[in-house]
């Protein structure tokens, strides 16, 4: 959707508003004056009748007639045209002055002289009230334009004075991440409206804030409130197993034994979630990301061996990345144990460093997995799988703190992980 | 040999005293600070084992009172405290060993004779069963005087089964011990099955006794025939 500014919205409709009433006022003014000057014409030549029929003209005779005829250029009188009252034309008349035909106002008028009947005609030249029409109307049009670019001037500098508060907010607002500890600083306003606006996303904010926090903590208070239960699980069962057990009995702690240090590792990776969550990583220092692998690979190859995978690595292109040394250590040993923990027997784990990406490529369930889910926490495909479903989550988070991308693939039924520094 | 205990948690303190019973070792309890603090006055202590958060006081005061008294028992802190700061703070008022919980009670034993053999270290450094001496300062086994060629893992396997002699380890045990930093990562321990008979293999081959008994699907354990 293309979205408009607020600020150009109004000014838009105001725009409008204006192009609108220019347009319709233009025409209608000058037909109004028009009608206007005609009128007024009409009743000057109307006037002057009157005056003619009520002066001394009563007495005339045929050659002072000839004589005012001869004198007159706008006023004539001839014989009885047959007009029976007074009518007034309008007419293109030739104009030897100007030399072409010029609009006039003509009057027929019946008048009787010396008790004979003649038709007095009197014309007007309309030519300058064109003129006066054109002039007055575009001065009165261009007052009105100075008007309306004044009203708009005014109301958008009004307008963007009225709702700068409103622009600080939305900043601010969008500038805001929960899990940051920087509360947005609202500027305050004498507008009413913005003014509980403000509060009220204050106290939103605030609110959920709190609720973040406790939530955050909950899972770290928790997951340190389990530690102690754990351990005296996990020293009971070493105390039983030292009793002299059946066979069933032994497997029976076996099978505990292996549940208990699955709840371990589920802990330590809450506890860890929530420490990235928690805590700041300032210390930025180079990596060396090909040492690490290969000081590492021995472990995981053992690790690999349960599976019989083959791991192969191709780690020609060193890759220096800037960052948190704990934490890219944490990122690499979930993302292999991750190739580890979701691969077929006999698979192959493929790890490939190239400029600024490391990728871990490796066998799988030959379906490709849901990139939107897969990081979320606690998102497992195979329920029966031995992982927590949060390594990922765990990946995912130590990208997003450190700015590097992860990305997931599913390409010639090969899983690939792919993070870019 | 004699240990105190300093762990506001009777059960955690009495499945540790339970467990090292049987070697031999003498274990003191006290569950909170002041009681710890007149223990510490009243005797000495091949070792203390420490948890960092009791009710009436903090673990690194009794670090200090340690340090102020010039006591020179060896201490292991065992915390469910896991972040570097804590540890590192450890070690700063003289923690020799810091352990986080949940821990096998294993790992807790090995830990401790190695802390003990450090401390009383007087010259020559071995640990002897039978025909197996083990050299901890060079790092070498010999069985009847014949040296035998162990890899950094079989030394160390072969350190944790002796070191509890007489007891059932479990694979995750072993496995956790076996992979130090990264223990956290296993999500599958039946790595050291071939760890196990590697070294079960070289030690017979060199005319040792088979010490090393499997217990069903349990684990394992270093028995005198």
């Amino acid at each position: 959707m293309n979205n408009k500014k607020l600020l150009h919205k109004t000014t838009n409709s105001f725009l409008i508003y204006a192009v609108i009433i220019l347009l319709t006022a233009a025409p209608v003014f000058y037909y109004i004056c028009q009608w206007l000057y005609i009128y007024e014409t009409d009743e000057v030549l109307l006037f002057h009748k009157g005056d003619f029929v009520n002066q001394s003209h009563q007495n005339y005779t045929a050659n002072d007639i000839a004589a005012w005829n001869k004198y007159n250029q706008n006023v004539r009188i001839v014989a009885d045209m047959g007009v029976k009252k007074d009518s007034i034309v309008g007419e293109m008349l030739f104009e030897p002055v100007a030399n072409e035909k010029e609009p006039f106002r003509i009057l027929y008028a019946p008048v009787e002289i010396n008790g004979k009947k003649y038709t007095y005609i009197e014309k007007r030249n309309l030519v300058e009230m064109e003129g006066m029409v054109f002039s007055v109307a575009a001065m009165f049009l261009f007052i009105i334009m100075i008007l309306l670019i004044g009203i708009i001037w005014i109301s958008k500098r009004l307008a963007e004075k009225i709702w700068k508060p409103f622009y600080n907010t939305l900043g601010q607002i969008q500038d805001f991440e929960i899990d940051k500890n920087n509360p947005p600083h609202f500027i305050p306003t004498d507008i009413d409206e913005f003014d509980r606006l403000n509060k009220s996303l204050e106290r939103l904010i605030e609110k959920n804030t709190a609720i973040y926090k406790s939530q955050r903590e909950f899972v770290e208070n928790a997951a340190h409130e389990l530690q102690t239960p754990l351990a005296l699980f996990q020293t009971k069962i070493d105390t039983l197993q030292q009793l002299d057990l059946t066979r069933e009995q032994s497997e029976l702690v076996a099978s505990l034994n292996k549940d208990v240090s699955r709840l371990n590792r589920l802990n330590k990776n809450l506890l860890l979630l929530s420490k990235i969550d928690n805590e700041i990583y300032p210390e930025q220092e180079t990596i060396i990301l090909n040492e690490y692998i290969e000081k590492h690979l021995d472990f995981f190859t053992e690790q690999a061996q349960a599976k019989n995978l083959t791991i192969s690595t191709n780690l020609d292109n060193t890759l220096s990345i800037k960052g948190n040394k704990a934490l890219a250590e944490v990122l690499l040993n979930n993302l292999f144990l991750n190739a580890i923990r979701h691969n077929v027997k006999n698979g192959v784990i493929e790890i490939v460093t190239e400029n600024n990406i490391l990728k871990f490529i490796n066998t799988g369930p030959e379906i490709p997995l849901t990139e939107q889910t897969i990081f979320n926490r606690f998102s497992k495909v195979n329920p029966s799988s031995q992982g927590n479903g949060l390594g990922l989550a765990i990946i995912k988070k130590i990208c997003d703190i450190s700015h590097w991308d992860i990305h997931y693939s599913f390409n010639d039924n090969l899983h690939i992980f792919e993070v870019t520094f | 040999m004699k240990i105190l205990i300093i762990e506001d948690e009777r059960e955690i303190a009495q499945s540790i005293k339970d467990y090292f019973k049987t070697n031999g070792i003498q274990c003191e309890t006290a569950e909170n600070y002041n009681l710890a603090v007149t223990k510490i006055d009243s005797y000495d202590y091949d070792c203390i084992l420490l948890d960092l958060m009791l009710p009436d006081g903090d673990g690194f005061e009794i670090l200090k009172e340690l340090k102020s008294k010039n006591k020179t028992e060896g201490v292991i802190i065992i915390s469910a405290k896991e972040n570097l700061e804590t540890r590192l703070e450890g070690f700063n008022l003289g923690a020799d060993d810091y352990l986080t919980k949940p821990f096998h009670l294993a790992e807790l034993l090995v830990r401790m004779q190695a802390l003990i053999r450090r401390k009383n270290f007087k010259g020559s450094n071995s640990i002897i069963f039978n025909e197996i001496v083990v050299d901890i300062f060079s790092k070498t086994v010999t069985v009847n005087d014949t040296k035998l060629d162990l890899t950094k893992k079989e030394l160390d396997l072969l350190l944790f089964l002796i070191g509890n002699e007489n007891k059932v380890l479990s694979k995750s045990a072993i496995a956790e011990h076996l992979s130090g930093d990264m223990a956290d990562m296993l999500d599958n321990h039946d790595f050291i099955y071939a760890h196990i008979k590697n070294l079960k293999k070289k030690l017979t081959q060199a005319g040792s006794g088979d010490y090393i008994k499997t217990v069903y699907g349990l684990g394992y354990k270093w028995e005198n025939e």
